[in-house]
């Protein structure tokens, strides 16, 4: 079991002896049982930090936020960043750092391993309750959740209400960390892609119906990419940021700026938008699932980014997010990829 | 009589290798279908999946990508890196349900005139019983 205490009080040592700006990690929302991010600054709000199963974000993203600030400031604290990180958030922190996007000397992670179990899904949970107000949420003994309600705790399996992605995670530990928690347990997984079958089993034409009622829904509100730690491109190539319009601007240079995807949310535009976000992600997508998590129409981007890393893992034995000296996916190759698909 | 559908080919052809090869088969006069509308690129690697799903939203019916053989590239590894990132194209494509014939690859050198007369012919043939393509159609 990872001890609160403990990481509370490594948390304050770091930060007394000034080796971190902040810590980011989780603290207890002002709205239900739910976690929300924390940047803890000074040592005595250590006593803010929780770890329980309802910490559910990748806060990864936040150290991409951080660069961009560093960048803007005259002179700036050089210290790294301190962060709390799952095990699917310190292969995101180790795919960042392939692609060289922050250093190693940026960042200090204190790795918090889930032991066998994850975290929840909101969803999952209001069900299991059924309208009732949830209290707490914490971990068991025996891979299972203690749920307290107001009407007293009920002991769920953690299988019941583990997120989608937990079930499927294959390093249920930290990959890197300055200071590690808890211990690292095989998850034990056979079939890790196992939610794709239903989908693979589908004909063609099922599977385009499916899609296209998908990404129907879309409204383009881009939360996906809001939220997604490896979506760090400076200019999207859904916006037209760095293309001015002013006065001068003539209409022979409007008509000459390229124009990818119209802004409309329309199924063809959106087929686009999701489909290139698809394959940017290959190779670089560690499953964290935010993507689906803040989704206000709920498509399931999560089969949509998992499929890209069973090809990567099937055809070119990838393994995402655990090596940080290794190059990304698609910017090596071997003489021996596949090239049945070529005449 | 109804006229017989014509799939509409876009082919991302390697400046240094196969569209070479396509001036060969023309300037031998070769015979093959006209459907193909070739784009020259500098490389197959340049080819970014978003031309190609870009082709499929103004309305190809189907889009080839063809490069030089594995160990010809001009600039020593890009048909390498193309074979990676089409492959993973290719895969995306028929998991959303497009046709697995509508996109297809290959490696055509500056001497394979016969080769891509070939491939283009067999192209056509694949995508006439399929029709044209809506999937990805823009409709805005």
């Amino acid at each position: 079991m990872v001890n609160l205490e403990d990481l509370k009080m490594e948390a304050k040592r770091i930060l007394d002896e000034g080796r971190v700006k902040y810590i980011i990690g989780y603290q207890r929302g002002t709205n239900g049982v739910m976690s929300v991010p924390a940047f803890i600054k000074k040592p005595e709000d250590v006593e803010k930090l929780i770890w329980d199963p309802t910490c559910i974000y990748n806060l990864t993203r936040f150290l991409v936020d951080e660069k961009r600030r560093k960048a803007r400031q005259k002179e700036p604290d050089q210290r790294p960043v301190g962060i709390i990180a799952k095990g699917c958030d310190t292969r995101a922190i180790v795919v960042l750092l392939q692609e060289e996007f922050i250093k190693r000397e940026d960042v200090f992670v204190f790795g918090i391993s889930c032991e066998n179990t994850g975290v929840l899904d909101e969803k999952k949970i209001a069900e299991k309750v059924q309208g009732k107000k949830v209290k707490k949420v914490e971990f068991g003994e025996n891979k299972n959740f203690i749920i307290t309600t107001e009407n007293g705790s009920i002991d769920v399996s953690a299988k019941e209400v583990l997120a989608e992605r937990c079930l499927e995670c294959k390093a249920n530990y930290p990959v890197i960390g300055d200071i590690s928690f808890g211990e690292k347990v095989a998850s034990g997984l056979t079939q890790p892609f196992l939610s794709l079958e239903k989908m693979e089993s589908l004909s063609g034409e099922e599977r385009w119906r499916f899609w296209e009622q998908q990404f129907n829904k879309c409204i383009r509100c881009y939360a996906c990419r809001s939220v997604c730690p490896m979506c760090y491109c400076e200019e999207c190539v859904v916006d037209t940021i760095n293309f001015a319009v002013t006065a001068d601007t003539s209409a022979e240079e409007k008509a000459q700026k390229i124009k990818w995807v119209e802004k409309s949310p329309v199924t063809s535009e959106n087929f686009i938008y999701h489909l290139v976000r698809a394959m940017h992600l290959a190779g670089r997508c560690i499953d964290c699932g935010e993507c689906e998590r803040v989704c206000p129409v709920e498509i399931p981007l999560r089969f949509l980014n998992k499929k890209l890393e069973k090809e990567a893992k099937e055809l070119f034995d990838y393994d995402v997010g655990f090596d940080p000296e290794k190059p990304s996916l698609v910017s090596c190759f071997k003489d021996e990829d596949p090239e049945d698909f070529i005449r | 009589m109804a006229e017989e559908f014509e799939p509409k080919i876009v082919a991302f052809l390697c400046k240094w290798c196969s569209s070479a090869g396509s001036d060969l088969a023309g300037v031998s006069r070769m015979k093959y279908p006209p459907n193909v509308v070739p784009i020259t690129v500098m490389c197959s690697g340049s080819v970014s999946p978003l031309y190609i799903l870009s082709a499929f939203k103004e309305g190809a019916d189907g889009v080839l990508v063809s490069g030089c053989h594995p160990g010809d590239c001009h600039y020593i590894k890009g048909n390498y890196y193309a074979r990676r990132r089409i492959a993973l194209v290719k895969k995306l494509l028929e998991y959303i349900g497009l046709e697995p014939q509508r996109f297809q690859m290959s490696w055509v050198s500056a001497a394979e005139g016969k080769k891509y007369t070939q491939i283009i012919e067999d192209f056509v043939n694949q995508l006439k019983p399929l029709g044209s393509q809506t999937k990805l159609r823009r409709n805005v």
